[in-house]
């Protein structure tokens, strides 16, 4: 029997079937497997949607108690019951939510042991957790009137709960107005985060407002989607009266908005074109005006079609302004961008899938509609019949094997789209091994190779053969020829294997060759012909390097030597140049041939007067690591003394 | 130390990194990993509670928590794992946090991290070696800078400090202590040559406490339960009163008042 709501059964089935395959990989790898999350976006769709708005879908239960209890519209009470038990499973909906989205659920209970009165989120907590409670009280007769649960403590705490209603009433709609409108508290703490189209001094007002009318809209709502799913009417004159209530909330919920939008001075950045402001024209519109003017005409009120699309668009608008809040207009860091993974959408959607497969088995256990117990069918059946084997599908368990069907086979998929292997960290890309030939031919075009660790035109042996190799060591698309024995001999032997092999950069296969080889070992070249020409002003200064007559050639210019005669100090040992156009010592040369050097004198004449850092090994070098260097390479940042600052402070010889 | 501060002179600051590296060393923080999609680490991430911001043109800004007087994660916490100590400190117990991440979400400077991939997830952020100023020593940074850009101290004399070297060198600093009126005044004071206000989201001259504007909210708390309570309950009590009476006036044979008002008259 393939009716409405067992296809829709099915589809909700299916729903929770793949939330059980993500909850599996949640809880296993992690919120940063499974989520968009950064630190730059730290909340996203789970606190928006299953916290924030499901927090706001679930005002429908305070809202219809009030209208019913407290205002006295007795012909409302119909809706009582489905709202209030809409609003139990909201919340605890919540809950399972937050235990997705905390990092520590475990530690949910914290509040009660560590309370922060100076905390909105405690505020927040505390009230959801009071606010629980008292649904479940509230909720509690429904259960009670169950058949089964007839015997006589029960029926005392069933008069009791029945007693207390209007106290536990009261104190719903309080803990409600609180923690509806804490939620819009929390992001006064972030006045420049927040957009200054949705950050408002008035955000407690505008989300306690929005809730009222959101918990008539989803009453509204859920009254039609009963109607077509579990065949239970309601008069159209009632769902068009809770309609037409939450038509005032819904314009002072507007004017509220602009209102203080105008007061604040940012109305014109609603119209200034920016995606921010076309987000919050259609937000508002599709929240509140369009269903206000909507159902201010009669007809469409009374009208199922009319009523529901009204009651859909504040809906749908209104859990929209919740997501704007806490993730859309939620500033980032340029170019941090948020979007929720497909498996956050799954855990959000599979957890209403499960509240709303709970709230049918209670419409259709116990007396939520109508308001008394219905005997149910004697459920107690043998654990096992043989005729369940005869038919294929008898019509008793049909529904059943098509729900499980649906949970297996949607965990089976989402198992099967499950980033398996986790969020481990991004592998160094390694270049797969090349043939020399392929590489002579490759993209940069034919390129020859010179093999510099033996003697040219040698003929290598088998043996050494083996330990000289092509080696893209740095990833980098260049290749090298690497002698491998070197480096091992060079290294201290077999004890030296672990300066590339086991000394692993992380996510990476063995270290880099400039891990090395960095800029600080090799002679650079220091002329800047720039600053040259400024300073023997401008092309007057020509003949100062380039004698007339010759060609302006490096080679034919005069050598650096020849005009700074105070280049290598008195004192310095350096290697000596081996032509007059020798680039400036490497950097780890000239820390070692002047710099130590003179300040192991100075602190040797007295030691009194100068700074002992430099003359000492480990100011540079890690006692631990030896071919580690601290990080003073000026390799790539460029900030080193000039010599005239060198000399302005006092260093003689330059 | 009580009310430990750092001055933070970026003029000085070479970008040498040896502060990050002492802060690594000191907490134990492993090798810092680019987190999945992500290219390169770039800023404070849950292995690099200390940076430097490298901009255009030589300078070096060192950054990391601020350690505000009245700090919003503070104020934010529910469960209290994050707390301002005596000694200046904001610092973080992960034996109480639940995860819920509104510290991040409330911090102006957007300081705290997250282990975002691993199964059991904390926040990471500078402490301000508040362990170390317990036992009357400097943080790992300060004691690292070989360049002297970082000194820590009591605030008020940091402060002076920081105005003394405005005024003794004017044209090597901007006449403005990053910090000392930001979000309410912060124990990490700045003092730079290029402007510093890129480094946290509030515009520049904002000087309320963030903590202000929720207690403000919060302090309505208790009135509202009452008020609304006490409301509903009168109007409760008026509206059954009136239904009663009007049942009463019909049983007694006249005209029955329909009562309430009809939704769609």
């Amino acid at each position: 029997m393939l009716d409405r709501l067992s296809i829709l059964k099915t589809a909700l089935w299916a729903m929770v079937g793949a939330l059980a395959a993500v909850t599996v990989y949640r809880f296993v790898y992690g919120l940063g497997a499974v989520t968009n999350l950064s630190d730059q976006a730290p909340w996203g769709l789970w606190v928006a949607f299953d916290v924030m708005a499901g927090v706001a879908l679930a005002a429908g239960g305070f809202v219809l108690a009030a209208t019913v209890y407290i205002f006295g519209l007795e012909r409302y009470r119909v809706f009582v019951r489905p709202a209030i038990l809409t609003a139990l499973l909201g919340y605890v909906a919540v809950a399972v939510g937050l235990l997705f989205d905390l990092g520590l659920p475990w530690h949910i209970w914290h509040p009660l042991r560590y309370p922060q009165i100076h905390s909105v989120l405690f505020e927040v907590a505390a009230c959801v957790m009071l606010y629980l409670t008292v649904l479940a009280l509230e909720f509690a007769p429904v259960v009670l009137e169950h058949p089964r649960l007839q015997d006589p403590v029960l029926r005392r705490v069933y008069t009791v709960l029945w007693r207390v209603t209007l106290p536990l009433v009261i104190l719903g709609i309080a803990l409600s107005t609180l923690h509806q409108s804490s939620l819009g508290s929390l992001f006064l703490l972030t006045p420049y985060r927040l957009h200054p189209l949705w950050y408002s001094p008035l955000l407690p007002l505008l989300f306690f407002v929005s809730a009222v009318a959101l918990g008539l809209m989803m009453v509204v709502l859920e009254s039609l989607l009963a109607r077509r799913f579990l065949r239970h009417e309601v008069a159209p004159e009632l769902v068009a009266g809770l309609a037409r209530a939450a038509v005032p909330v819904l314009l002072l919920y507007a004017a509220l908005r602009l209102g203080d939008l105008i007061v604040r001075g940012v109305l014109p950045g609603a119209l200034d074109g920016s995606w921010q402001s076309a987000l919050f024209i259609g937000e508002l519109t599709v929240s509140a005006l369009l269903p206000a003017g909507l159902l201010m005409v009669r007809g469409i009120r009374m009208s199922g079609m009319g009523v529901g699309v009204a009651a859909a668009l504040t809906v749908g608008g209104l859990v929209l302004h919740r997501l704007d809040v806490a993730v859309v207009a939620f500033a980032r860091p340029a170019g941090v961008g948020y979007f929720p993974t497909w498996m956050e959408v799954v855990v959000s959607l599979g957890i209403v899938a499960g509240a709303v497969l709970i709230f049918i088995r209670f419409v259709e256990t116990l007396g939520v509609y109508d308001g008394h117990p219905t005997p149910p069918p004697d459920r107690r059946k043998p654990l096992w019949q043989a005729a369940w084997m005869r038919s294929l599908r008898p019509a008793a368990t049909g529904d059943v094997r098509r729900y499980s069907l649906a949970v297996v086979s949607a965990a089976s998929l989402a198992v099967l789209f499950l980033p398996w292997g986790g969020a481990s960290p991004r592998a160094t890309p390694v270049a797969p091994p090349t043939s020399q030939a392929a590489l002579r031919s490759g993209p940069g075009g034919a390129r020859d190779f010179l093999l510099v660790a033996a003697p040219s035109g040698a003929v290598l042996s088998a043996e050494e053969a083996r330990s000289v190799f092509l080696l893209d060591g740095d990833r980098a698309g260049e290749v090298v020829i690497f002698d491998h024995d070197a480096h091992l001999e060079r290294e201290g032997g077999s004890a030296g294997c672990g300066t590339c092999h086991h000394l692993n950069l992380p996510a990476d296969r063995s270290t880099s060759c400039s891990a090395c080889h960095q800029d600080m070992h090799r002679p650079t070249d220091t002329f800047d012909h720039q600053v040259h020409v400024l300073a023997l002003d401008g092309s007057q200064g020509c003949p100062e390097c380039h004698a007339p007559g010759q060609m302006k050639t490096r080679a034919a210019a005069t050598a650096c030597a020849e005009c700074h005669t105070d280049l290598a100090p008195a004192g310095g040992v350096l290697p000596a140049a081996s032509d007059r156009w020798q680039a400036a010592p490497a950097y780890a040369d000239a820390m070692h041939g002047l710099c130590v050097g003179c300040h192991e004198r100075a602190v040797e004449a007295a030691a009194a007067e100068h700074d002992p850092h430099m003359a000492r090994c480990d100011f540079c070098h890690d006692a631990d690591r030896r071919s580690e260097v601290r990080a003073l390479a000026p390799a790539r940042t460029s900030r080193t003394w000039s010599t005239a600052a060198l000399r302005a402070a006092g260093h003689d010889g330059l | 130390m009580k009310n430990a501060a750092l001055l933070i002179d970026v003029t000085r600051c070479t970008g040498c990194e040896r502060c990050v590296e002492a802060c690594r060393q000191e907490h134990d923080l492993g090798v810092d990993l680019p987190r999945p999609g992500q290219a390169a680490v770039t800023g404070l991430s849950s292995t690099r509670l200390a940076t430097i911001v490298r901009l255009p043109g030589d300078h070096y800004v060192p950054d990391r928590c601020r350690h505000c007087l009245e700090p919003a994660c503070v104020s934010a916490c529910l469960v209290g794992a994050m707390q301002k100590t005596p000694e200046g400190a904001v610092i973080y117990d992960a034996e109480r946090c639940m995860g819920c991440r509104y510290c991040m979400v409330a911090c102006p400077f957007g300081v705290p991290r997250y282990t975002w991939d691993e199964a059991v997830p904390v926040i990471r952020k500078c402490t301000l070696c508040h362990h170390r100023l317990v036992d009357g020593r400097l943080p790992a940074c300060v004691e690292a800078c070989p360049e002297d850009a970082l000194g820590c101290g009591p605030r008020d004399e940091l402060l002076a400090e920081a105005h003394r070297r405005i005024a003794a060198q004017p044209g090597r600093y901007l006449r403005h202590v990053y910090g000392e009126r930001e979000v309410g005044g912060t124990a990490v004071l700045h003092i730079s040559d290029v402007p510093l206000d890129f480094l946290g989201w509030a515009p520049p001259g904002q000087e309320r406490s963030l903590p202000e504007l929720t207690r403000a909210a919060l302090s309505t708390v208790p009135a509202t339960f009452l008020g609304v309570g006490s409301v509903m309950a009168t109007v409760h009590w008026v509206i059954q009163r009136r239904i009663r009476l009007t049942g009463q006036a019909a049983a007694e044979g006249q005209d029955g008042a329909q009562e309430g008002t009809d939704p769609d008259a």
